[in-house]
Parts: C-alpha cells; structure tokens; sequence
C-alpha cells in the first residue's frame, strides 16, 4: 500500500524516522537541492496509508554515448516499512524512468564493499558488480559499481565486468 | 524564442511566488493571458510549463479549460502516465465530475494496484465525497491528518449501496490479479469500505472484524500493521476492539513457536492492546505480568537474530520500546522511581546488544532529561547524528532542556549549529532557486521559495535566534565589564526588541517531527510525568502545533525584550548615581523606555503593569503565593528586577522620601529570590529521584537570569558611585551618597544576595559530596526486588535471567560478547555522574556570582 509521487521540499521535514537510521546519510540542503531542482523525477517517495513517509531514492541522469545512464545515489526505506521489497519498488520506477524517459542505456549505484546486505539486495534486482573502486569510501573502503542493463543497451555491453579495479580520479563521472 | 521563453517564465513565476503570499485573481488572469499569447506564437515544449500552465488555469477554478491542456496535444508531454492521470482525476473531480473522475483514478489502480491515495480518491469519487478537493489547502502539508479526510457520502441508501458494491467488485478483481503477497492496499481497500458503510449508518461491526481479522492473518506479522490500521480501530466500540483482540489472540501463535511471522504477530497484537487503550485499563499487577511476558518473548527469540548483520535490525527489537513505555505508564500510576531506572536499564541493555537503534536513544535522553541527568541525555543525542536539515525536526528533542540547563558550552554549539544550518540555507537559497529555473524545472522554483519561507518562520529558529543572545548575557553576567562589551555587540538589545515587536504579526511554522517523541512528553512543553496520573496512555497527537503557537509566541516576546531590558537598567542607574539623582534628558529618555518596555513585558506575563507591581509586591511580602506567579515564575522575577531598576532612577512608585521609596522595590527582589532559594533548596531531599523540571530547573534558571541581571544592576551603582579621575561628582560628596538610603539599599541587597548563594552553593556541595556508594545503592536498591513477585524490577531481572544461560551456539558470537559487557553498575553510576555534570555546572555558576558579589561587598565596604 503504497503512493508513489514525487519527492518535494516539504518531505525534507518528514523523512525524519527514515534518516535517523544509521544506514541513511543526510546530505545538506544544497544536495537534495540540487537533485530536486535538476532531476525531479529521479527523485520518489512512497507514503503509507496516513501520510507516513515509508522510504525514498534520489538519483540522477548523466554521461555521454553509450555511458548515458541512470544513477541511484540513494535508497532508503524506513525500519517500520522493511521486509517488503519497497526498494525494489523504488528501484524499478527509477529504472523505469532511465529506460523509457530517458533512453539511458544502463543504471548504476555505488555501495559499501563491506555491505554484504545491500550487494545481495542489489543482485536479486538483477544489478552486477561492475567493477571495484579503490578506497572509494573517505579513502578508506572500496566501493563496489554496480550496473544493471536497460533496454537501449541490446548488446548488454555496458555491463560486460571490468577485470582491474579503478581508482575515483579514474571514474567518470562522480 | 529561448530568450522569450525564459522572460515569459520568469514572468510567471515571479506572479505565482507573489501568489504563495497573498493571493491576487488578477495576476493569475494576467499570467494565463501572457502564457495564451505565447503558446499562440511559440507553443510549449516543456512538461514543467504545461504543469504551471495548468496550475493557473486550475488556481482560478477553470478545470475544464486544464483539462483541455491537458487532454490535448500540449498533455502528451506529459510522459509519465500516472502522473498525467493523477492530474487529470482531480481536476476532474475539482470540476464536480465524479463519475469521470472515478474512472480516471480506477485506472490509476489497474496499473498500481497498490496505490492508496488513489484508492481514497477512487473511493471518494464514487461515493461523491468532495472532502479530499475542498480542504486540501488547509492541512498542513509537514504534518498531514492521521486519519482519511471524508464526511458522510451525499447519495442516497440505494445508490450508495451500489457504489459500495461497484467498489468491493474492481477491489475483488485487484486482489485476484495480483500474485504479489506483500501487495497489502486491495486488502486494507476492504476496511475503509466498510469504515465508509460504518458512516454511512450500514455498518456491520461482525463483518469489520471479519475484515481486520483476515487482514491481520495475512499482514499482522508486518511492523507497520498497527500504524495501517490505526484510525479503522476507532470505528470500533470499546467491546468491541476487546472482541476483536481475544479474536486475535485466538489466532496467533504461541509466543513459544519462534519463527520470524509468530514473533511479528505476538508484537502486533502487543502494539494493539496499547493503541486500543485496552493496556491501561489493566490493574497495575497485571500490567507488571503483562511487561515481563514481553520480556520473556524478546529472550525466547534472540536466537532469530543470531546470523544478522549488526547492521540490520534484531527480530523483536521494538519490544524493548514497548516495555519502556509500558515501565514508565507504571511509574506514572505508582510514583515508584524504580519503574523509571528499570526502562533505562532495559533501554541501555538493548542499545548494548545494538548499538544503532534510534528510537531507543530517543526514549533514553528523555527518560535521562526527566532525571536531570543531562550529560548523558546529550551523549545519546549526540550519537542519534543530528546534522543538516534534521536540526530542524528533530533538536526539539533536546533543545528545549538545554535552554534551562547549566550545561552552557554543550547548549552554546547546539544554537551555533542550528542558526548554521539555517542562516547557510537561507543563503544558498537563491542559487538553488535559480538551479531549478535554468534546468526549467519551474514548479521546484515555487516549490524552493515557499519551503526557505518555511524555515525563515519557523517557531524554532526564532527561538534559536533570541536564546542565542540571551546565553551569551547570561555567560558573561559574572563581570559588568563582559556583559557591556556583550551587549554592545547585540547592539543594546534593539534589534531583538524591535523584533519581540513584530512577532505577533509573524506567521510561525512548526515543522518539529512530534511523531517521534514519546508518548509521555508529546511536545517539549508538556510532560504528563510532571502531574499526577491522568487515566491515560495513548495520547493522540493530531493539532499539537496549534496548541503550541500561543505559549511559544508569548514566550519568545517576552524573552527578545530581555536584552534591552538589561541594558536600560544598567544605563538608568548608572546614569542616576552619576547625576546625582538629578534627572537629566537622558535619564527621563531611558526611564521612558524603560517604562514602556516594562508595560510591555507585564503584558506579555497577561497582567497590566499595576498589577504586575501588585503582584511581586504581595509574593515578596507573602501576601500572595509563588504558585501565582503559575508557569513564568523566572519572567515574573526578572519583571521585579527590572522594575526596581526602573523605579531607582524615576522614583515613579512613590517619592523620594526619608525612607527611600525607591530602595524599597529592592527588597522586593531581595525578599522573592531569598525567599524562594530557601524554600527550594528545602523542599528538594532526594536528587537522585527528584525530576529536573519541578524545582532544580527554575533555580538554574532564577540564579542564570534573574538573580544574575539584578548582580549586574548592583555593580553598575556601586561603579557609578566609586569615585575615579575620569567621573566626578556634580553634587554633594561620596561620604554623603554613601550614608544616602540609596546606597544602604545596595549595599543590604549585594549581602542579601551573598547570603541567599551561600546557602544554595551550601546545599548544592552536599548534594554532590554526598557518598556515591550511597547514590549507587539507592538506585540499585529500586529495582531490587528481593524475590517478589512485584514493583519494579522483575522485567529488567526476567532479561538478565533469561539471557545468561543462552550459549554462543544458540544467540551467535556478537549477542554474547555484547551480553557480557554488561554491568548494570556502570548504568546506575552514568545516572549518578550525570546529574553531578549537571550539579557540578550549576555550582561552578553560582560560584561565579557569589565571588563577583562578594568583590562588590569589598569595593563597598573599603569606601
């Protein structure tokens, strides 16, 4: 049960019981700014029946050619709201909207090595490690690029995995 | 045509912004001419234009000219179908067409079945409810009803049946097509149907439970069950919510079963008993069995969590929050503190097992507030990671205790971060604004400009903003000196005056989350703990806000005046001392202000200022009680304080007589301050028990603010009337002023003063060199239960119990290292340092009064 609209301002003031889990980052002001003022329908929240906010996903679109894709920066969904694939929900819009809004050709998102959860999440919504980032997180822990093929990229070659790590100065877009 | 376009938009949205404030139909109609005029020559290419070309049609009630648009060639930018939809079906239903509208929002539900706004709108249409289109604009959009906006459907018995019935059909057909078993919004559809038959005066309470029965059978083990069926539980009779829990019951499983579904059930009809209210009625014997049961099932299925990731949530975890609430509901009934260090023991022993359960160290800085232990309150608030635009929903939960705290360094960086956050954003603002135009997402440009409105009239960043100068008056009240160079740089108070002038006008925002604050202090302002039991336990908190905004506002007045306030006392009896008591031009200009401010002040305190002087005069006299003085006992003082001030140099409460009228609204001061120290200090025995907001926190207070304006007033006499190279004396020697009235008022008020932080600092060092041990043992000994099977403890005693037999093998490595870190003696002794970090401060304050009180006694006596 579960509404589906686009994430505005005033849900700044409402994602309280979704960030004050340790998992979610709260970014300032000028982030969630940005992605609203410059990708606003790369940006959702679901809400429960009695206007509760059950969970959000930000992203965006960019690249260029064949590197046109759609970008999960995050996904989060309130503890009282878990076990109930709202992010795969939240993910499937996103993808959606990279696919026949868009025509992007793949979707992809960067996670934790040590995040063993949300890789295993990320692989049963079809996402496959891409490639490894070296010390992508603070300096400190790899991140994993993780992509998932849209329907533009026939040949599913945007997802053909990397064999050597990359370090962040080597990413292109970041 | 680019450039034309940016100017037409620009044009329109400054018109829509102008709107967002004050309405006008004419720059509405001026905007939909200039944008026909375009769409003639250029057309529209953009979805976002066709959205504010809508928006204004639809602004002015013209939905068939929106739908139009939107229907046409123009809404096929429009790419995202139930968007497009959603648009088309209010306005549609705005326009009064119901059964289209029905149509459009069924559609809606074929291609997301799970969508619940839809589903009430689909409802509402049918049922030719205009509830959802008529009111939309006055809810709060930061904190919606609960409940679902309906009123009785119009139609009559025989086509409101067959409505229902059309309804039940297609949401039938919803729940067959979907294989999907996590799919809940069909199934909860069949609830607020028969809610809505229930309204409708065809309800059939044996079918509604039906219906709350299947649907706890095939979603109760989902912990959001009870927050989905919250409101329908209030269509119910009281026996008939009891009915329906036994029938629950019938049908859950044995708490003994452990799998995942059985223990998310067991909570679920725990959650309900709570929400129907049916918990509190049980006598409080059966409630301490009720609370060791939980216990009990949270022990039993520790070993469901036993392979999770740490950072995942534990099985049961909300138990722990259950059983807090329920210690504190008996706490609340029997007045017995060891229901209070049993919740924090259970709150700590779980945060020791998982470090990042928020709602736990939500629950523990108010229950360590509650005690006064504020150290540890804040820690734990500190850990919740507040930053960003979570300062501005979620400080509520500290801020406040903070303001009256002696805890001045930890409250200065929580106002320094806040107003940050705050003066960043309305900074960035713009920029962000225009982002969202360039990238021509003009409905995020009026959507930026009314959320930074928001926030500039939030209730909390003007409170933020007058309590940050206060503070620093009231860290630099020790020296004359530092307070002069202080108030000079908060330019003598004049703008926050100028300020407590415009608040009333000022519309204020609340936009704290209430929501997750526990049930015994729904907002910072009320604790029911502070009064006696009431009867209840659920509190609903729909309007909190509305109740709030007059306190907040009257406080926040009060307080921006106290700036000028000081610095008009100061002036005034300095410039009386030097002049002799002659009254010069300036003298008459600040005690005219000072007047006025006065007045103002009293007004703000609901009395006249005659009856304000009535009123500090008879409590100081004991012709009136302190309890008259009701919840602003601190702003009645600093009203006397002031008021003496003021009556030192304008003589206005009687004439300057032998006996020095004007000195005696000094011992108004001396009288209130001492007498009310003494009789607190009196009253306060056990400090390990006693709650921070009845006593200690207004003492903080009287010593931080009243106690320490009226020290400052006193050093300016004593600096004006010391002789120097640079003042001389018009008029009459020093030998003279001093045996004057006057200076025999200041000289007794200074000792009235040392005497009065003399017994306060006496008792304050007992409190603290007060044994440890002994501390130690009276917490201790609260809970301890000495092998009966009641009063507090035994919940606490149950998980301890429970859990030291459990092996590696059975709960996994992680539980049972952290289960042996355990030491209930370290919990006990963080409460006892806490509240001696809070003691400790407070001391170090007074101190630092009595020692610039006792310089000034100095200066007096060597004249």
């Amino acid at each position: 049960m579960t509404t589906l609209r686009r994430f505005c301002c005033n849900d700044l003031l409402r994602f309280t019981s979704v960030n004050l889990d340790h998992l979610t980052e709260t970014f300032n002001m000028s982030f969630y700014m940005t992605y609203l003022a410059r990708w606003p329908d790369y940006f959702h929240v679901a809400e429960a029946p009695g206007n509760r906010i059950m969970g959000y996903i930000m992203g965006k679109v960019e690249g260029q050619g064949e590197s046109w894709h759609g970008h999960v920066t995050a996904v989060s969904v309130s503890p009282e709201y878990r076990r109930q694939q709202l992010a795969k929900k939240l993910m499937n819009l996103l993808e959606d909207i990279s696919d026949k809004v868009d025509k992007a050709y793949f979707v992809d998102l960067f996670v934790r090595a040590s995040n063993t959860t949300a890789i295993k999440m990320y692989e049963k919504l079809d996402y496959i490690i891409y490639r490894r980032v070296l010390r992508y997180y603070s300096g400190e822990e790899d991140g994993l690029d993780m992509r998932k093929a849209l329907s533009r990229d026939v040949d599913k070659k945007s997802i053909i995995p990397l064999k050597r790590p990359v370090t962040p100065d080597e990413l292109e877009y970041d | 045509m680019a450039s034309t376009s940016n100017l037409l938009m620009l044009q329109l949205l400054t018109f829509l912004q102008v709107l967002c404030g004050n309405g006008g139909e004419k720059l509405l109609l001026l905007a939909e001419g200039l944008l026909k005029k375009h769409i003639a020559s250029h057309s529209l290419h953009e979805p976002e234009a066709i959205m504010v070309y809508i928006s204004i049609l639809e602004q002015q009630a013209k939905y068939g000219d929106a739908l139009e648009v939107l229907t046409g060639k123009l809404g096929s930018l429009l790419t995202v179908e139930v968007d497009r939809l959603r648009i088309q079906g209010r306005l549609l239903a705005r326009a009064g067409d119901f059964a289209d509208a029905a149509n459009i929002f069924q559609k809606i539900l074929e291609l997301r079945p799970d969508d619940w706004e839809g589903f009430l709108h689909y409802l509402g249409c049918l049922l030719e409810d205009d509830s959802n289109w008529c009111t939309e604009q006055s809810v709060d959009s930061i904190h919606p009803l609960r409940k679902v906006l309906c009123k009785i459907s119009p139609l009559a018995d025989e086509l409101f049946d067959s409505r229902i019935s059309i309804a039940s059909a297609f949401i039938q057909r919803l729940q067959e097509d979907s294989n999907n078993k996590l799919l809940r919004g069909p199934f909860l559809a069949n609830l607020e149907i028969e809610r809505r038959k229930h309204m409708h005066g065809k309800g059939d309470d044996e079918k509604f439970l039906g219906v709350l029965t299947d649907y706890y059978v095939r979603f109760g083990h989902l912990a959001c069950f009870p927050s989905d069926v919250g409101m329908f539980l209030e269509v119910l009779a009281p026996d008939k919510k009891t009915e329906l829990l036994e029938k629950l019951k019938d049908i859950t499983p044995s708490t003994s079963t452990i799998s995942t579904k059985a223990l998310g059930q067991s909570i679920t009809l725990l959650k309900l008993q709570v929400l129907s209210g049916n918990m509190f009625h049980l006598p409080v014997s059966e409630l301490e069995r009720c609370v060791v049961q939980m216990a009990q099932i949270y022990c039993e299925n520790l070993p469901l969590s036993k392979d999770l990731d740490p950072q995942e949530s534990m099985h049961g975890e909300e138990l722990l929050s259950l059983i807090c609430n329920l210690l504190v509901e008996l706490f609340w009934r029997t007045q017995k503190c060891g229901y209070i260090i049993e919740a924090i023991l259970v709150l700590e022993w779980g945060l020791t097992i998982r470090r990042s359960v928020w709602q736990y160290k939500i629950l523990l800085l108010h229950l360590y507030s509650y005690l006064g232990a504020l150290s540890p309150a804040f820690e734990w608030y500190k850990l919740l990671d507040v930053k960003n635009i979570l300062v501005e929903t979620v400080s509520h939960h500290m801020l406040p205790q903070m303001l009256v705290s002696p805890l001045w360094v930890d409250l200065s960086n929580l106002l320094k971060d806040y107003l940050k956050f705050m003066d960043d954003h309305f900074r960035e603002s713009a920029e962000l604004t225009f982002v969202a135009y360039r990238h021509r997402n003009y409905s995020k440009v009026i959507e930026f400009v009314q959320f930074k409105e928001r926030l500039q009239h939030s209730s909390q960043y003007l409170v933020a903003r007058v309590e940050e100068e206060v503070l620093q008056l009231k860290q630099h009240a020790h020296s004359l000196e530092e307070e002069e160079v202080t108030l000079e740089n908060l330019k003598s108070g004049i703008p926050l005056a100028e300020l407590s002038k415009e608040i009333p006008s000022k519309p204020l925002k609340f936009n704290e989350d209430f929501e997750s604050r526990p049930w015994w202090t729904p907002t910072s302002e009320k604790n029911y703990l502070l009064g006696p039991y009431e009867g209840i336990f659920y509190c609903p908190k729909e309007n909190l806000n509305q109740n709030l905004e007059v306190g907040v506002r009257r406080n926040v007045e009060r307080r921006s005046l106290l700036p000028r306030l000081l610095y008009l006392s100061i002036q005034s009896v300095s410039t009386s001392i030097k002049e002799n008591f002659e009254i010069s031009q300036s003298d008459l200009k600040i005690s005219t202000e000072l007047k006025l401010l006065l007045e103002s002040y009293a007004k703000k305190l609901d009395s006249t200022f005659e009856d304000a002087v009535e009123l500090v005069t008879a409590v100081s006299n004991g012709l009136s009680s302190y309890k008259d003085f009701g919840h602003n006992l601190v702003d009645w003082f600093s009203f006397a304080v002031f008021l003496s001030a003021w009556n030192f140099c304008s003589a206005e409460l009687g004439g300057k007589d032998a006996d020095g009228y004007q000195s005696r609204t000094w011992h108004i001061v001396d009288s209130l301050m001492k007498k009310y120290i003494s009789e607190a200090v009196a009253s306060l025995e056990s400090v390990i028990f006693s709650p921070y907001d009845n006593s200690m926190r207004t003492l903080v207070q009287v010593v931080s603010e009243p106690l320490a304006w009226h020290g400052l007033i006193l050093q300016a006499c004593v600096r004006s009337s010391l002789p120097s190279g640079k003042r001389k004396k018009k008029t009459g020697s020093a030998a003279e002023l001093f045996s004057s009235p006057i200076f025999v008022a200041v000289r007794d008020s200074t000792q009235s003063l040392c005497t009065t932080l003399e017994v306060l600092l006496e008792w304050l060092k007992g409190l603290v060199n007060q044994s440890e041990e002994s501390k130690l043992e009276a917490i201790l000994s609260s809970i301890r239960n000495n092998g009966k099977n009641d009063g507090p403890g035994q919940v606490f005693h149950t998980l301890e119990n429970l859990t030291s037999s459990m092996s590696s093998t059975e709960v996994g490595h992680r539980i049972t290292e952290a289960l042996k870190s355990w030491n209930t003696v370290d919990v006990a002794r963080k409460l006892v340092t806490g509240k001696h970090v809070m003691l400790n401060e407070f001391i170090k304050i007074c101190e630092s009064k009595f020692k610039s009180l006792q310089k000034l006694k100095q200066q007096i006596s060597q004249v």
